[in-house]
């Protein structure tokens, strides 16, 4: 039925001595630049640096949320067309990359955040994107294990109810995108890592690696958290970036009993259950500067506190699997895309925090157009870099960050 | 089934009966008895259907390692039957079968795993695009094991302790009592915690000898005895340790013994140092059918014997790689079961006299052979042997077959606690090779088999955690190695993988039905590292973690890519190491937060609290949504409203004044004695963070008020940006020592009068006046005249402890002018009518001072460098295309936009803030954050609401303050 099992991105091809254009990260935003590099633009010498395993970092850590309840214009039809990306992606691939469109509920606990809920939603629903305010009595409806009652520490007042978002399985993402990828013709190359990147007048000439030098004119950082270090310490580079860890856990599989996503920014707590029957739930970012992928037990115990009084039949259930990843976030939580500037033919694509894998279809098709005409799509244009200089934050969240260590 | 009762190892209690309910039937347990054991005592050998093809599935081990016994108990679903104790009329319930597990309807499944290969659903299902969401139903409905009801209620007592120690052990087996005994003759505190509801561990059940005579379990005894003796060390018993962390941060849950007063506990200790002593478990033999019930491994038929009683079957076959099976087989024989074969995988080094007492036994002993298929549908009925080389064969009838490859050392703790594994080649397993600091390891996790080399490791590791605390040990740690080093060592180990099979049914992981083929076929697929197999089969993803597939899963990837230094390692272990209740983790669950002082008073005039950051809040007293009453009795007369949550700070010392500078963006050198500056700090963007009033109390002595939000991080805000200064000043947050009341309206003056002891007309204390004097000759009150709602009015500051008799004499005084509470939501309209914002409300973490219309709050002259954010003001001075607020009328007033509306054009070109209809003024008025050509006075504003349907409404821009604007009733 299934044929001989054959490798799904190829056979390990030998490192060359040139690319056309070399991706450093072989996560979700570097093979689905890749991709598209290869499928839209005739851009197939391309080769993928990695080095640990496809997938090892934020594209295997994540919690699989995919959505475009954005809050600004800038993002939000960029999340739209990344959201319709996925029934595509999948039957492009031939892979299937279990989307499941069960529609994602942002709690809100007070008359305030009912307000500012309305703002996304107006600015959804100008978009012509799905979105409702919607109360608790109809929370519940969705929702049956919520607990709505008054004598909580954080009372539901309703929830912003966006239909078209959900989940995907992400791993599969990574797997498909590579897959997609390796038949165009592009490298994978695992296990191999940067250790330098040549510059000869402004202009990139060259990638090192562990495993030999390549020649190259255009290069993208799409390294997720490890991003600003390689882009400070191989090009002196600075980004405006933070990196955080932030974490995430599974509980025990259990028969269906969370039909949406569920998420409340005020209790610090969203949850998801995926196809295999966990509950996957995380929250934000710690709150300091961190490069490992260590977890807390504050964490862990917050999180059962506030699924508690969310969700209180998962009292009895068991946590089983805890972990941690990186989270690069920039002032304004918005990600930087950007290239050729400072450096002719180096492009970057990070600052994404925990956006990155509901956005990584369209980055990578806006981005490899970016990289093949070497113009910046109008799509990708409010994403620069600049505009942290000239002190124009974008305005995906309201309220203040207090992660930057200035803060 | 009848019972070894006159075992001295048994830890039941025959005399003790506990009934149980079971498939509508009500069976008989005892006392001591895990729920497993007492279904396993009344005959129940399926005790549930494997995920994917509902394999039957039963007793394998004891410790909770696969999710074969997993099972719902009283509602609550994938408990551990194996080491949950059995309670009076516990209702239990088989999970993911249709019918019974003995007859699932769902059995058919087994039949069709060709169809079912790694990964298959990636490949499947998604073509033609329609049918996936039909097939996704069923996946969901397939997938999962337990059910909970969205209604469902956990009982109990959850309690949470956090007790610190010197020396923490982990383990209470032979190696972890030693370790805490060693440490604890240092005089250091110690815990020891141990996962089974007794110390003894890996002796506590065997009766093979200790030495002169004694045997292992009456050692294991001798060790706890002293152990409970010595007062300075804690043990926790039926604690599992779950999670290691930095620093030796160590968590763990307890279940509550019938004396508790918790049914479960989270324990969290800090130790100085940590001794893991976690022992082994076995590592599973692969072959077909390798999960059958009627397998088990070697120490669950032991110690379902010994600790409880059970003889495991009648006609066994033994199929083991480590003398432990040798002496599990004798000792077993010996207790009355039949033993018709011994295969052992190893071609030698057994040790000899066991190998003499099997032969004396007459147990037939096969070197070389391995079990390569269970026979039998639903349980075991005859099992084939054949030679490693799968030359021979041979099929012997039996109903129990003991099946173990090995030991897997059980790292967890350490690798959690970021220490590395290393593949050994005398053990064959993955031993610790690199130790955090101030972590130890002992006993058998060390690869440690002899009972005396196991003490001495524990021995030894105590020692090394007393030094990290400061003991003085290097005589006795030099003593202790050379006794280890004159110990038997680590014994050679069984290398095996896999029985010589095809591996179709040769489970790799039980829990997601993962085969050996399945394994292969991830790997032919180029998923090939450890990590990658395991998300691409989901091996060792289920309820049991790594239990199972633990080290089998490196060790087959390694042979199979034919590395033979085996460099691939385990997959990563996550905490928590044993799965934990939400409920547990969850504790008491403590709501943390703040109340004012006048919390009492508010709430029995009626006020509706409301939990606002980390405070509770009087939202409103009205009845009226709108809170009219409220608004139009601080407009017409007089009305007071509980500020305590604003920040207060003092700071104080010979370079107050320069922190001040620093931080905001006016020129606070210019405060005059006796009044009130208005002031704001920005960030290095210029953008706003925070407002309020700075006032002069002497020299270099100022008091000042914060927003809020922004009362938690002032302080360190001041101290970051005067870091490389070496300012000598002081900051002290007052937050909470003082309560604030803001009393407001025209008649505030005549309120105030009649308890403050000093004049307070206008020409005494005018409009941004500051006074300190007494109410009651007797309550000190710092009191500011300021306008935030646009009336007359006094902000009254007092120490905490003074706050409800100040409110008390207030509400008295003002009674004969009808005073009234008001709320948050009555200050917020009533301050927007007057034009005055409220920090992220009227402003984005974007917004700049002079987005917000505050740029008078800006001093460009200020000789004092270095302001923070006045670069980013400067720049940003004549920025076009910024989001700017503006005041706007509504052309209907009946129809007043909610807020977050936006206000569109072809795009989107601001939002409404907040807006309102005003009483007072009769007008729908509000702020907006608009594009800033939109801002010009007169622009007409398209305001879009949410659920429109394109029925936009249109405003006009207007100067604010929208309330009188001259600010004459300030001035009262």
């Amino acid at each position: 039925m299934f044929g001989r099992y054959k490798p799904l991105w190829g056979k390990t091809p030998r490192l060359k001595s040139s690319y056309d254009a070399v991706i450093i990260g072989g996560g979700l935003h570097g093979l689905a630049t890749a991709y598209f590099l290869a499928r839209d633009h005739g851009i197939t010498d391309v080769a993928v640096l990695e080095k640990r395993y496809i997938g090892f970092g934020g594209a295997g850590r994540n919690t699989a949320i995919v959505r475009a309840n954005q809050r600004t214009q800038e993002n939000v039809p960029f999340y739209k067309e990344a959201l319709e990306l996925w029934p595509m992606l999948t039957k492009e691939l031939d892979y299937n990359l279990m989307f499941f469109n069960c529609g994602n509920l942002n709690l809100m606990h007070s008359e305030a955040a009912m307000n500012a809920a309305r703002m996304s939603i107006a600015t959804a629903q100008f978009h012509g994107i799905e979105s409702h305010l919607i109360d608790a009595k109809q929370c519940k409806e969705l929702v049956p294990a919520l607990n709505i009652s008054e004598d909580i520490t954080y009372p539901i007042f309703g929830a912003m109810y966006h239909p078209p978002g959900g989940i995907v399985r992400h791993d599969a993402v990574v797997w498909g995108l590579a897959k997609g990828a390796s038949k165009h013709g592009v490298h994978i190359h695992q296990q191999t890592a940067v250790t330098g990147i040549g510059v000869e007048n402004s202009k990139i000439v060259s990638v090192d690696t562990d495993h030999g030098k390549i020649n190259t004119p255009r290069v993208l950082l799409s390294a997720g958290g490890y991003s600003a270090a390689i882009s400070y310490e191989m090009l002196g580079v600075t980004l405006p970036i933070s990196v955080l860890t932030i974490q995430a856990m599974v509980t025990q599989p259990l028969k269906p009993i969370l039909n949406h996503v569920v998420s409340s920014g005020t209790y610090h707590a969203y949850a998801q259950q995926t196809l295999k029957g966990e509950i996957a739930t995380g929250a934000h970012m710690d709150p300091w500067p961190n490069y490992t992928t260590q977890t807390t037990a504050y964490y862990i115990k917050h999180q059962a506190e506030a699924l508690a009084e969310m969700l209180p039949c998962l009292r009895g259930v068991k946590f089983m699997r805890h972990w941690a990843g990186l989270a690069d976030m920039t002032p304004d939580m918005a990600p930087i895309m950007d290239g050729n500037d400072p450096i002719e033919g180096y492009y970057m694509d990070c600052g994404w925090g925990y956006f990155g894998f509901k956005s990584c279809a369209a980055t990578g098709k806006y981005l490899a157009q970016f990289m093949a005409s070497g113009n910046c799509p109008d799509m990708l244009k409010p994403f620069n870099l600049r505009r942290f200089e000239q002190h124009r934050l974008m305005g995906e969240t309201a309220a203040l960050m207090d992660y930057s260590p200035d803060n | 089934m009848n019972r070894l009762s006159q075992l001295p190892t048994l830890r039941i209690n025959p005399a003790q009966k506990i009934s149980l309910n079971y498939k509508r039937k009500t069976y008989q347990g005892i006392g001591g008895d895990t729920i497993a054991t007492a279904l396993y005592a009344n005959g129940i050998r399926i005790f549930s259907r494997s995920l994917k093809y509902h394999r039957p599935r039963g007793l394998y081990s004891l410790d909770g390692e696969c999710s074969n016994t997993r099972m719902e108990i009283n509602g609550i679903p994938n408990v551990c039957t194996e080491n949950t104790l059995l309670k009076n009329g516990m209702t239990i319930k088989a999970q993911n079968v249709i019918g019974t597990a003995e007859n699932d309807l769902m059995g058919f499944m087994d039949r069709l795993d060709w169809a079912m290969p790694a990964g298959f659903y990636y490949r499947t299902m998604h073509k033609p695009a329609p049918i996936w969401p039909i097939a996704l139903k069923q996946v969901r409905k397939a997938a999962g094991l337990g059910k909970i009801s969205p209604d469902f209620q956990m009982n109990g007592k959850y309690e949470e302790i956090y007790p610190k120690a010197d020396v923490c052990v982990i383990g209470g087996g032979p190696a972890g009592m030693s370790a805490a005994l060693t440490a604890a003759k240092q005089g250091l505190r110690v815990i020891l915690l141990e996962s089974r509801p007794w110390l003894g561990g890996f002796f506590d059940y065997r009766a093979a000898e200790y030495s002169n005579g004694i045997h292992l379990f009456e050692r294991a005894r001798e060790l706890a005895k002293t152990v409970s003796e010595t007062p300075n060390i804690r043990g926790f018993i039926h604690t599992a340790m779950v999670g290691a962390y930095n620093n030796n941060l160590i968590t763990a849950f307890q279940v509550g013994g019938e004396s508790d007063h918790f049914d479960e506990r989270y324990i969290e200790i800090r130790a100085d140092s940590v001794v893991v002593a976690t022992g082994c478990i076995e590592r599973p033999l692969l072959f077909e059918n390798n999960e059958r019930p009627g397998v088990m491994q070697i120490s669950c038929a032991h110690r379902l014997a010994r600790t409880y009683g059970l003889l495991p079957g009648e006609k066994a076959v033994f199929s083991i790689g480590h003398d432990l099976g040798l002496e599990a087989a004798l000792d077993l024989s010996n207790l009355g079961l039949k033993i018709s074969y011994v295969a052992d995988i190893r071609e030698d080094g057994q040790d000899p006299g066991l190998v003499a007492d099997l032969a004396k036994k007459k147990i037939r002993f096969l070197r070389g052979w391995v079990a390569i298929l269970a026979h039998g549908d639903k349980s075991v009925k005859k099992v084939t042997l054949s030679t490693i080389q799968g030359t021979h064969h041979r099929d012997v009838d039996c109903d129990l077959l003991v099946a173990s490859a090995g030991m897997t050392p059980l790292t967890g703790p350490l690798t959690l606690a970021q220490a590395q594994l290393a593949y050994d080649n005398h053990t064959g397993c993955f031993l610790p090779k690199k130790l955090p600091v101030k972590m130890h390891a002992a006993g058998r996790l060390m690869g440690l088999n002899d009972p005396l080399s196991i003490e001495a490791s524990g021995n030894l590791a105590g020692l090394m955690a007393a030094a990290d605390c400061g003991a003085t040990v290097e005589a006795d740690l030099k003593q202790t190695r050379e006794r280890l080093n004159d110990l038997p060592g680590p014994v050679r180990g069984c290398k095996l993988v896999q029985a010589p099979v095809k591996g179709r049914k040769s489970f790799i992981c039980f829990d997601e039905d993962t085969t050996i083929k399945n394994v292969e076929q991830a790997l032919e697929m180029g998923f090939d590292a450890t990590e990658l197999v395991k998300r691409f089969t989901a091996a060792g993803t289920g309820p049991g973690q790594w239990g199972i597939p633990g080290h089998n899963l490196p060790l087959f990837v390694a042979q199979y890519l034919e590395d033979s230094t085996v460099s691939a390692r385990p997959t990563t272990v996550r905490s928590p190491l044993v799965p934990a209740f939400i409920a547990t983790y969850a504790g008491r669950n403590h709501d943390m937060c703040k109340r004012t002082p006048a919390h009492d008073s508010q709430k029995s005039s009626g006020g509706i609290m409301r939990r606002s950051g980390v405070w509770k809040r009087a939202r409103y007293f009205s009845r009226d949504s709108g809170c009219r009453e409220e608004i139009e009795n601080v407009r017409n007369n007089v009305g007071m409203f509980d500020a305590s949550t604003l920040g207060k700070f003092r700071i104080w010392g010979p370079d107050a004044l320069k922190a001040l500078q620093r931080v905001y963006a006016g020129n606070m050198s210019k405060i005059s004695d006796g009044k009130v500056k208005y002031a704001a700090m920005c960030n290095d963007d210029g953008c706003i963070i925070d407002d309020g009033v700075v006032v002069k109390r002497g020299e270099n002595d100022y008091y000042f008020t914060t927003s809020t939000g922004r009362a938690g991080n002032t302080v360190e805000w001041f101290r970051y940006h005067t870091r490389y200064d070496g300012w000598d000043f002081h900051m002290i947050n007052l937050t909470d020592a003082f309560g604030v009341i803001n009393l407001a309206g025209p008649n505030a003056r005549k309120v105030l009068e009649k308890v403050a002891d000093t004049d307070v007309s206008n020409e005494a204390f005018p409009f941004i006046g500051y006074r300190e004097f007494t109410i009651n000759n007797e309550i000190p009150v710092r009191a500011l005249r300021l306008g935030f709602v646009g009336e007359l009015s006094y902000e009254l500051h007092v120490p905490s402890s003074y706050m409800q008799s100040l409110w008390g004499l207030v509400a008295e005084a003002g009674k004969q002018f009808d005073i009234q509470n008001f709320g948050l939501e009555a200050q917020n309209v009533l301050r927007m009518e007057k034009g005055h914002v409220i920090i992220g409300s009227e402003s984005e973490q974007r917004t700049t001072l002079h987005d917000v219309g505050l740029r008078f709050l800006w001093d460009r002259n200020k000789t004092q460098a270095k302001t923070v954010g006045a670069v980013a003001l400067k720049q940003t001075e004549k920025q076009e295309g910024r989001l700017t607020l503006a005041g706007f009328k509504m052309e209907n007033p009946s129809h007043t936009p909610k807020d977050g509306s936006i206000i569109v054009d072809s795009s989107i070109r601001g939002y409404v803030c907040i807006a309102r209809f005003s009483f007072v003024l009769k007008e729908s008025i509000g702020l907006a954050l608009v594009d800033s050509p939109l801002a010009k006075e007169g622009t007409r504003l398209q305001i879009y609401e949410d659920e429109c349907k394109g029925q936009h409404l249109y405003g006009t821009v207007v100067p604010t303050p929208f309330y009188d604007p001259e600010g004459k009733r300030l001035r009262m």
